[in-house]
C-alpha cells in the first residue's frame, strides 16, 4: 500500500502545500488591508484631529435641494461615504440597467439613452427647470412650408472630445448614418424625415415626409444626435467610446462592469459640477441597495424596490429624491375575442379597479393613480377614467349584469403579468387586481405569468385576454402616448386588436397640426373615446426615485427622467 | 508511453461528443421555449413590423432550424462564435474572452475555500469521532450542502458590506483602482504588475463570492474526509506508528495523506458543480463572469451568447476532467485503456 501510494501522495501533497500557501497569502493580504484601512479611517473621522481633519468631515449636515424628509446622519463615523472612491468630485452611480449599444443608431432603451444624452448633445434639448424645449447645438430654428421644412442654425463653438469641431456636416452625416443602418430606433427618423442636408457649415435643413407637429421632441432624441466622425459609417459600434459633443467623454468602458465619464474639455456649455462620473452595474435591486448601504456607490439610480425606497426614507444619512414620472402602467384588453370584446365587460373591469389602493398596497405610495394614457403633467391630459370611479363595485356589477353575468354565471378572465421586467412587485400587482375584480362577486380571475421574452412573444401575437404592461415615451408628446396604443396601424404590438376609424382619423389630424391648442382639443376627444371603449385600463403613473448618500449635495433630472450627470455636485 | 498517448487521445476525443450533446440540448430548448431575441429586445416599443422582419432575417432566424443548427456548428469549428443577437455587432468571442478569466478566478478561489473548509471540518470530525464536535461537523457537511447560494450570499453582504463596511457588495474591482489587464484574472494581474493596491482591492472583492461558493460546496469534502480518515486512523499501519510512539500530530499527517486520495478524485468531479454554482454566485455578487452573462442573456434570448457560453462551459469541464484522468494515468499505472 505504501509503495503504490507514493506517486499519488506526492501529487496530493504538492497540491495541498500549494493551496495552503495561497490561502496564507490571501489571509495575510486581507489582514494587512484591514489594518491599513482601519488606521486610515480612524485618523479622518476622529473628532479631535485638528490639523488633518477637514471641516466638512465632522459636520455632515448637507444643504439639499430635494424636498424629502431626509434626516441628517447621527455620527460621521457611520456615514458610508467614508469608504467610497477616493478623489475629489467623483460621483459613483449604481444601476441595475444595462447599456445596450453606445451608438445612437441602435440604442433604444431608457438607460442607454440617458448615458448618450450625457456624452452627446442634440440640436435641441429639454430645459430641466422649465420642461420646455430649448436650443442646444442649435441656437435658433425656422419652420417653413407649413411644418414640412425645418432649418436649424448651429452654434460655432461645439467640439467633440478630441477637439474636432462639430458642424452641420456632422449632424447630417450622423442622422443619415442612423437612416442607413436601420437599427431599432431608426424609425424615429425614417418615419418622419425625407432628407436632411447641410446648407452651410452651421445650417441644417430637414425636409419631412409629412408635417409633424412634435418634430422638435423627436429631434431631442439620441437618433438625431451628431456622433464623432470616428464611428463607422454603416456599422453599429456597440462599444464605441468616441461619443459626441456633449458635456462628458467616455474615459473607460468595461461592459456590464463600469463606465467612467470625464468632462469633455471642449464642451461649449457650463463645466460639470463634478470631476468624474462612475457608473457601476449591478445584477439586482437587492445588490444595488447593498452597494449604497456599504458605501460602494453614492447614488442608487434605476431601480430600487419600493420597499427599499421606503426603508431609505427612514434611514439617517440618505436622501430620497423623487422624480416626477412619465412612466405609465396599464392593463391591455383584447377587444377582438370574447368575453372582453363586449364593451360592457371592459367598462366593468375599469370600474372595479381601485387605483389609490394599488398605489398604496403594491407601491407604498411611490406611484400616483392614473386616469388616462396621457400622464398627468403633460399637456392635454384629462382624467378620462374618473367617470368610472375607483373600486366602484356597484357600477361594475350593474354593467356586468347588463352584459349577462351574475353571481352564478360568472365572468372568467385571465390576467397575465411578467415577474421581473417591471420589478419584483408585479406578482403583487396582479394579485391586488384579481382581488379588486373578484370583489364584484361576478368575476373570476385566473392569474398567469411568463418571463419577459416569452411574455412579449405572447403579447405581440395577441394571446393575452388581459395583460399588465408599462410604457416609457420615445419622445415627449401626447402623440407618443396615444398613437402607438390607439392607432389601428400602429398598435399591433400590444395585441389588443383595437380599431376605431374615428380615433385613427383624429390622431392623423393632430399629427400635422402645428397649433398646440387645436391639437390638445383633439387629444382630449381621443382620451374620451379611450375611456368609453376601454381597450386599455390606465392604472398608475410611475415616479422614479434616486437615493443618494449624504455626500451628494445637489442634482437635476431632465423632463425625460434622465439624470443630468453634469448637475451632480458632491462634497469634497 | 504509446499506451498513454493513446489513452490521452481517446479521452480528449471524448470531449467532442460531450460538447455536441450539450449544444444540441441547448439548441433545442432555446427554440422550443417561446420568445426570440428580436422581440425580447424591442419589448414593448412600437416598432414597424418590417423592422422586426428584417431583423429576424439579418440574424438568420428565418432560416430552417437544421440550417441554423449546422451553421452554428460550422462556425464554432472555425473558432467563430458569431455575433450577439441583442447587442448588435458585438462578437460573442469578445464577451467570452473577457468573462472567462473572471469565472476562472472565482471558481479557483471557491474551489480552494471548499477544499480547505472541507478538509478542516472533516479532519476535526474524524479525530474527535463520536464526540459532539463530530456531530456538529457532520451536520455542517449536510447543512452547507443544502444552502442556497443567493441566500447565503445576501446574508454575507448584509453582514460584511452593509453593517460592517468591510467588504464591497459586488463587482470585481473598484472604479478608482486601475489595473493593467494581462490575464484577466485580476488578483494575478495585480501580482504580476506588483500593483499592491489593486491586489488588495481585487482580493476584497473576491472574498465574499469565493467564500459563499466554497462554503456551499465544502459539505461533500467534509463527509468524504471524515469517512476516509476514520478508516485510515483505524488501519494497521497507523496502529504501528502509534505503537512506535510517533507523536499524534505526525501520525495524523501520515493518515491524512492516505485519506486524501479519494478527495482528489472528487475534486475532479466537482468542476461541473462549481460551474453551476458560479452562475448563482456571480448573479448574487454582480460578478461579471460567464455565469452572470449566461443568466442575463437567457432572459434576452441571445441564442448566440447562450450557445457560446454552454460550449465554453462544456469545454472547461471536459478539459479539467481530461487533466484529472491524465493525472491518474500518470500516478496509477493500472489505469490504461
Amino acid at each position: 500500500m505504501v509503495m503504490r501510494g507514493r506517486g499519488r501522495r506526492a501529487a496530493s501533497t504538492g497540491a495541498i502545500v500549494a493551496s495552503i500557501v495561497i490561502i496564507i497569502i490571501i489571509i495575510a493580504g486581507v489582514a494587512a488591508y484591514y489594518y491599513h484601512g482601519k488606521a486610515a479611517k480612524t485618523t479622518t473621522t476622529s473628532p479631535t484631529a485638528t490639523a488633518t481633519g477637514t471641516p466638512t468631515g465632522a459636520t455632515s449636515k448637507t444643504q439639499t435641494t430635494s424636498s424629502t424628509p431626509a434626516k441628517t446622519s447621527t455620527s460621521p463615523a457611520t456615514s458610508p461615504a467614508a469608504t467610497t472612491a477616493k478623489g475629489k468630485g467623483v460621483v459613483v452611480i449604481g444601476v441595475t440597467d444595462k447599456i445596450t449599444d453606445l451608438d445612437p443608431a441602435n440604442a433604444y432603451d431608457f438607460f442607454t439613452w440617458e448615458v448618450l444624452s450625457n456624452v452627446m448633445s442634440g440640436l435641441v434639448k429639454y430645459d430641466p427647470d422649465t420642461g420646455k424645449i430649448v436650443g442646444d447645438l442649435a441656437t435658433s430654428w425656422e419652420v417653413k412650408d407649413n411644418g414640412k421644412v425645418w432649418i436649424f442654425h448651429l452654434r460655432h463653438d461645439a467640439r467633440f472630445a478630441d477637439g474636432t469641431p462639430c458642424t452641420a456636416q456632422n449632424v447630417v452625416w450622423s442622422i443619415e448614418r442612423v437612416m442607413r443602418i436601420k437599427g431599432d430606433p431608426s424609425w424615429l427618423v425614417t418615419q418622419f424625415v425625407q432628407n436632411v442636408t447641410a446648407l452651410d457649415k452651421y445650417t441644417v435643413k430637414f425636409v419631412l415626409k409629412t408635417p409633424a407637429s412634435y418634430f422638435l421632441a423627436l429631434v431631442a432624441t439620441p437618433p438625431y444626435f451628431p456622433v464623432s466622425p470616428h464611428y463607422p459609417p454603416d456599422k453599429i459600434a456597440s462599444d464605441a467610446t468616441w461619443g459626441g459633443c456633449g458635456p462628458y467623454m467616455i474615459a473607460k468602458w468595461v461592459r456590464d462592469e463600469v463606465l467612467v465619464l470625464k468632462p469633455n474639455p471642449y464642451y461649449y456649455g457650463p463645466k460639470p459640477k463634478n470631476t468624474e462620473v462612475v457608473i457601476k452595474f449591478y445584477s439586482s435591486s437587492e445588490a444595488l441597495r447593498a452597494a449604497l448601504e456599504s458605501g460602494d456607490i453614492d447614488i442608487a439610480w434605476r431601480t430600487l424596490n419600493p420597499d427599499d425606497i421606503k426603508a431609505f426614507q427612514h434611514m439617517p444619512g440618505y436622501k430620497v429624491i423623487e422624480v416626477p414620472g412619465l412612466f405609465i402602467r396599464y392593463v391591455v384588453i383584447k377587444v377582438d375575442a370574447p368575453p372582453t370584446n363586449n364593451k360592457l365587460v371592459r367598462q366593468a373591469l375599469a370600474a372595479a379597479v381601485n387605483r389609490p389602493e394599488i398605489a398604496e398596497l403594491v407601491y407604498h405610495g411611490t406611484v400616483e393613480p392614473l386616469y388616462s394614457l396621457v400622464p398627468k403633467g403633460l399637456w392635454s391630459h384629462i382624467d378620462a377614467f374618473k367617470k368610472y370611479g375607483d373600486g366602484n363595485i356597484q357600477l361594475a356589477r350593474k354593467l356586468l349584469q347588463e352584459a349577462g353575468y351574475s353571481e352564478t354565471h360568472k365572468l372568467h378572465v385571465v390576467l397575465w403579468y411578467t415577474p421581473t421586467h417591471y420589478g419584483s412587485t408585479e406578482a403583487q400587482l396582479a394579485a391586488v387586481l384579481k382581488q379588486e375584480w373578484e370583489k364584484t362577486g361576478m368575476i373570476e380571475v385566473t392569474v398567469r405569468s411568463s418571463e419577459w421574452a416569452q411574455f412579449v412573444n405572447q403579447l405581440r401575437s395577441g394571446q393575452f385576454m388581459l395583460s399588465l404592461l408599462g410604457w416609457y415615451p420615445d419622445y415627449l408628446d401626447p402623440d407618443d402616448y396615444l398613437t402607438p396604443f390607439l392607432m389601428s396601424t400602429a398598435n399591433g404590438w400590444t395585441g389588443t386588436g383595437y380599431k376605431n376609424a374615428t380615433v385613427d382619423k383624429l390622431l392623423q389630424e393632430a399629427e400635422v397640426l402645428t397649433n398646440q391648442t387645436a391639437r390638445a382639443q383633439i387629444y382630449v376627444k381621443v382620451q374620451q373615446i379611450l375611456a368609453e371603449d376601454v381597450p386599455y385600463i390606465p392604472l398608475v403613473q410611475g415616479k422614479l426615485y434616486l437615493v443618494t448618500s449624504s455626500k451628494v449635495v445637489s442634482l437635476k433630472v431632465s423632463p425625460l427622467m434622465f439624470l443630468i450627470y453634469s448637475s451632480i455636485q458632491v462634497q469634497s | 508511453m504509446a499506451g498513454l498517448a493513446r489513452y490521452i487521445a481517446i479521452r480528449a476525443l471524448l470531449i467532442i461528443p460531450t460538447i455536441l450533446i450539450l449544444y444540441t440540448v441547448v439548441f433545442i430548448i432555446l427554440r422550443v421555449i417561446p420568445g426570440n431575441p428580436v422581440e425580447a429586445v424591442l419589448g414593448t416599443h412600437y416598432v414597424p413590423p418590417e423592422v422586426i422582419k428584417e431583423e429576424m432575417h439579418r440574424l438568420g432566424l428565418d432560416k430552417p432550424l437544421y440550417v441554423q443548427y449546422f451553421d452554428y456548428l460550422w462556425r464554432v469549428l472555425h473558432g467563430d462564435f458569431g455575433e450577439s443577437m441583442v447587442v448588435r455587432g458585438r462578437p460573442i468571442a469578445a464577451d467570452l474572452k473577457y468573462r472567462i478569466p473572471a469565472t476562472i478566478e472565482l471558481i479557483t478561489a471557491g474551489f480552494l475555500v471548499s477544499v480547505l473548509l472541507g478538509i478542516g471540518t472533516g479532519t476535526l470530525a474524524a479525530v474527535k469521532r463520536g464526540s459532539r464536535l463530530d456531530y456538529a461537523m457532520r451536520i455542517y457537511g449536510i447543512a452547507t450542502y443544502t444552502l442556497f447560494i443567493p441566500w447565503v450570499g445576501t446574508l454575507l453582504i448584509l453582514l460584511f458590506s452593509v453593517h460592517l463596511h468591510w467588504l464591497p457588495a459586488g463587482g470585481r474591482l473598484s472604479a478608482s483602482v486601475s489595473l493593467h489587464r494581462i490575464t484577466g484574472i485580476y488578483t494575478l494581474d495585480a501580482l504580476i504588475t506588483g500593483n499592491w493596491a489593486a491586489f488588495a482591492d481585487a482580493l476584497k472583492h473576491l472574498v465574499l463570492p469565493a467564500f459563499t461558493l466554497g462554503l456551499v460546496l465544502s459539505g461533500p469534502y467534509t463527509r468524504l474526509v471524515r469517512t476516509n480518515l476514520s478508516d485510515v486512523l483505524q488501519s494497521d499501519f497507523i496502529r504501528m506508528y502509534r505503537s512506535r510512539g510517533l507523536p499524534e500530530g505526525k501520525v495524523l499527517r501520515y493518515a491524512l495523506r492516505n485519506a486524501l486520495i479519494p478527495v482528489v478524485t472528487y475534486m475532479g468531479l466537482q468542476i461541473a458543480i462549481l460551474m453551476g454554482g458560479a452562475v448563482l454566485t456571480e448573479t448574487t455578487f454582480s460578478w461579471p463572469g460567464l455565469g452572470s452573462y449566461l443568466y442575463q442573456r437567457i432572459s434576452m434570448r441571445d441564442y448566440m451568447a447562450i450557445q457560446g457560453t454552454i460550449v465554453v462551459f462544456a469545454f472547461i469541464v471536459g478539459i479539467v476532467s481530461l487533466l484529472v484522468d491524465i493525472t491518474y494515468a500518470l500516478i496509477d499505472p493500472r489505469i490504461r485503456y
